[in-house]
């Protein structure tokens, strides 16, 4: 059995120690209680012993090293017969580096929880001697503003200022002050002037180039985490043109509509288009889902259409409808939003020629579509190649542009969308 | 460096310079000090010079007073502050009387430097801050030493001059790795500014300190206002104005140290500073202190009985936000 001798605390403050000298070396027999190595301490130099009986097989601090609290210094083996005494690694000496070497501490930023506080409310009239002193020198009269609801109860200072230079704003300039979250004081002492405007704040903001604070919605953190994730994806293009003139006109069945049922047929004859990754494994689905970017505002949704391959195009354009709507009102659930394997963006009613896509996690790839020109539309394929290699991803992307010019494929779908 | 070897190297410096300096305490001399202080002292000055006392906190003091009345400067050590009072007749009736009794005839240049506060479950007895009672006894300096800087120069300045001088360490801080910032005209009756800011001022000396600056970011970060960080020097006397002069540009006052809350020395810095900023404050001063309970030894019961940097910001963002900050 081995026994390992960790640096012991051997006073109440100690958070490391100095290895000062081994008193065993590799090889020699140590008994119980025996001292092994002497460490110096913040307050003196003490000998740390064996609880164990054994053969010191390996010593795993330098003399002069500094150790911190709970780390192994020695191997110990409890039976000798099975004691293999390792060769030391010769480790570079730090001579420069006399005395205390640096222990590294952690220096994280503490967070505290503070529950709600409430402000403390008194009987208007009272006021900070600060406050009190700056109403008195910019003549404000502190318990008429507290009787009209204006100054809170009690005013501190800062209430009392603001107040003071609010005088200087006409309603729509406050507006546009709080929206930036200005100080009325800086503003008032910058533009010297006795009635100021709308205009003249918005000239303010211009001339100093004061950002407007947006805050990150929560929508878009989790999409700029998903895309930390997707920068893990090791990724490769595929660029391809397709012919999309020759599709017939339905009405109510957009390009979309069409690029996803074809997408979803071909991710049916290449199963690793279905898969999806999770440790030593690759998931193969059954069924071809595959979700569409879906801009809303500013935000974007990745709603699934599922089960691609047993729909016709009709039902299709039902079930996209049905998510644009529900990413309208924010009311896509977990279920709309999880299960596909790969995806479509397509920014062509943009008059965007092409561009290439990021993959969103989980997702074998994502295929950006550009405008039509000429009865062309070209795409661009990003695949993840940790599940898709470049070849099966080549048949993939050649067996799906071809399905665009297979007259009795598309004859298929036109009528089952009727 | 660590702290301990600043002072190491004022005595050092302060023996080399002036051959009455002379060290007396319980194992300062062939052990080294029980707080590895006076390390290697012994082996260069000698047994005259460094000299190891019996157990007799009362004599130590005692010997040291008459040292420096037959015209010796002594630097004696007390283990720690909780063994001080054992050695309070010597420290209340003698040393800070004899001068003025005798009629400025006789000075006494005697530092006392001790360790105190709570360290790592030491309990009840070992564990106390005490600075209160010898900063109210008139004849008294009393300095306290945050960091390397005030520990190096702190404690050769009070060897320096000529009144007795109590010399305040932390316990804790003795293995803290520091470097000394070189100050040219070092007082130790000047507070110094940490830290600065124009929301909050901070009061703080010894572990608090370091505590009150690892809370800063928390606060500032939830109030949305910079804060001060005051670090003092000397405790009596007492530099009103440093603080006073911040208080009037941030208009708060937060006093933060490690003794228990009742008859603490924080009221006195709160109340000398009110004294002269009364009519600029914008809230009621802060005072953020230990328990009123003798110091446990469960190590969570211990934790609770003392600020902490997360007990710190909690109880300043709470009083701010109730305060209007």
């Amino acid at each position: 059995m081995e026994y390992k001798i960790i640096m012991p605390q051997l006073t109440d403050t100690m958070e490391s120690g100095k290895i000062v000298r081994w008193l065993k070396g590799k090889g020699d027999f140590v008994e119980e209680g025996e001292p092994v190595v002497e460490v110096e301490t913040d307050k003196a130099v003490m000998e740390v012993p064996s609880f164990k009986s054994g053969v010191l097989v390996n010593i795993l601090a330098e003399e002069g090293e500094e150790i911190p609290v709970g780390t192994e210094i020695a191997v110990i083996e409890t039976e000798p017969e099975k004691a293999k005494v390792e060769k030391r690694e010769e480790k570079p000496v730090e001579k420069e580096e006399k005395g205390v070497k640096k222990v590294e501490k952690e220096s994280e930023e503490i967070k505290v929880e503070v529950e709600e506080v409430k402000k403390i409310e008194l009987p208007e009239g009272t006021a900070s001697p600060a406050a009190k002193k700056t109403a008195a020198d910019l003549g404000i009269d502190i318990k008429k503003y507290q009787e009209k609801g204006i100054l809170p109860t009690p005013a501190h200072e800062k209430d009392v200022r603001e107040l003071y230079y609010s005088h200087f704003f006409d309603k729509k300039a406050l507006e546009v002050i709080k929206t930036y979250n200005l100080s009325l004081e800086e503003v008032v002492k910058s533009l010297k002037k006795e009635k100021i405007t709308k205009k003249d704040v918005e000239n303010y903001i211009v001339e100093n180039n004061i950002p407007q604070i947006v805050p990150v919605s929560d929508i878009q953190k989790r999409a700029i985490e998903n895309l930390k994730k997707s920068l893990e994806i090791p990724v490769y293009h595929i660029y391809e043109e397709i012919k999309t003139g020759n599709l017939p006109e339905i009405e109510g069945i957009t390009l979309t509509t069409w690029l996803i049922k074809i997408l979803g047929d071909t991710m049916q004859n290449h199963y690793r288009t279905r898969a999806r990754i999770e440790g030593d494994v690759y998931k193969v689905y059954p069924n071809s889902n595959v979700c569409v970017a879906v801009a809303i505002d500013e935000e974007l949704f990745m709603p699934v259409v599922k089960n691609v391959n047993r729909k016709n195009l009709r039902q299709i354009a039902e079930d996209l409808k049905t998510l644009k709507d529900k990413a309208s009102n924010r009311k896509l659930t977990v279920d709309d939003l999880s299960g596909s394997t790969f995806s479509i963006s397509n920014l062509g009613m943009f008059n965007i020629l092409s561009f290439d896509a990021i993959i969103p996690p989980g997702r074998v790839g994502i295929m950006a579509v550009g405008v039509e020109v000429k009865g062309k539309t070209k795409v661009t394929f990003s695949f993840d190649h940790r599940i898709i290699n470049g070849r099966e991803a080549a048949l993939f992307v050649d067996d799906f542009k071809k399905k665009f010019t297979d007259k009795k494929y598309i004859q298929k779908l036109q009528k089952e969308a009727k | 460096m660590l702290y301990r070897e600043a002072l190491n190297k004022a005595l050092d410096e302060m023996m080399e310079k002036d051959e009455s300096v002379v060290i007396l305490g319980e194992d300062v001399g062939f052990y080294g000090g029980n707080y590895k202080v006076t390390e290697g002292l012994y082996a260069k000055y000698g047994g005259k010079r460094v000299i190891d006392t019996p157990i007799a906190e009362n004599s130590i003091v005692g010997t040291a007073i008459g040292m420096a009345i037959g015209g010796l400067r002594p630097v004696a050590e007390i283990m720690t502050v909780n063994f001080s009072l054992l050695a309070m007749d010597q420290i209340v009736n003698q040393l800070a009387k004899i001068r003025y009794m005798s009629g400025g005839k006789i000075t006494l240049p005697v530092v006392v430097r001790m360790p105190q506060g709570v360290a790592k479950q030491l309990a009840a007895q070992h564990s106390q801050s005490l600075e209160r009672i010898f900063a109210s006894v008139p004849g008294l300096r009393v300095f306290v030493a945050s960091d390397a800087t005030t520990a190096y120069y702190g404690l050769k300045f009070a060897v320096s001059i000529d009144d007795p001088v109590i010399f305040l360490e932390h316990e804790l801080l003795y293995h803290e790795k520091m470097e000394i910032e070189e100050e040219k005209n070092f007082s130790p009756y000047r507070a110094r500014i940490k830290k600065e800011g124009d929301g909050i001022t901070i009061v703080s000396y010894l572990k608090m300190f370091h505590d009150t600056m690892k809370a800063v970011p928390t606060v500032e970060k939830e109030l949305g206002v910079s804060c001060e960080v005051i670090d003092l020097c000397s405790i009596n006397p007492l530099d009103v104005s440093t603080i006073a002069n911040s208080v009037k540009k941030t208009k708060h006052l937060v006093v933060v140290t490690e003794e228990p809350k009742t008859g603490a020395y924080a009221d006195e810095i709160i109340y000398r500073v009110i004294e002269d900023t009364f009519y600029e404050l914008d809230a009621p001063p802060l005072k953020i202190c230990g328990e009123d309970v003798p110091t446990p030894y469960n190590r969570k019961l211990e934790l609770m009985s003392i600020p902490t940097p997360e007990k710190i910001a909690t109880e300043i963002i709470k009083w701010g936000k109730k305060h209007g900050i």
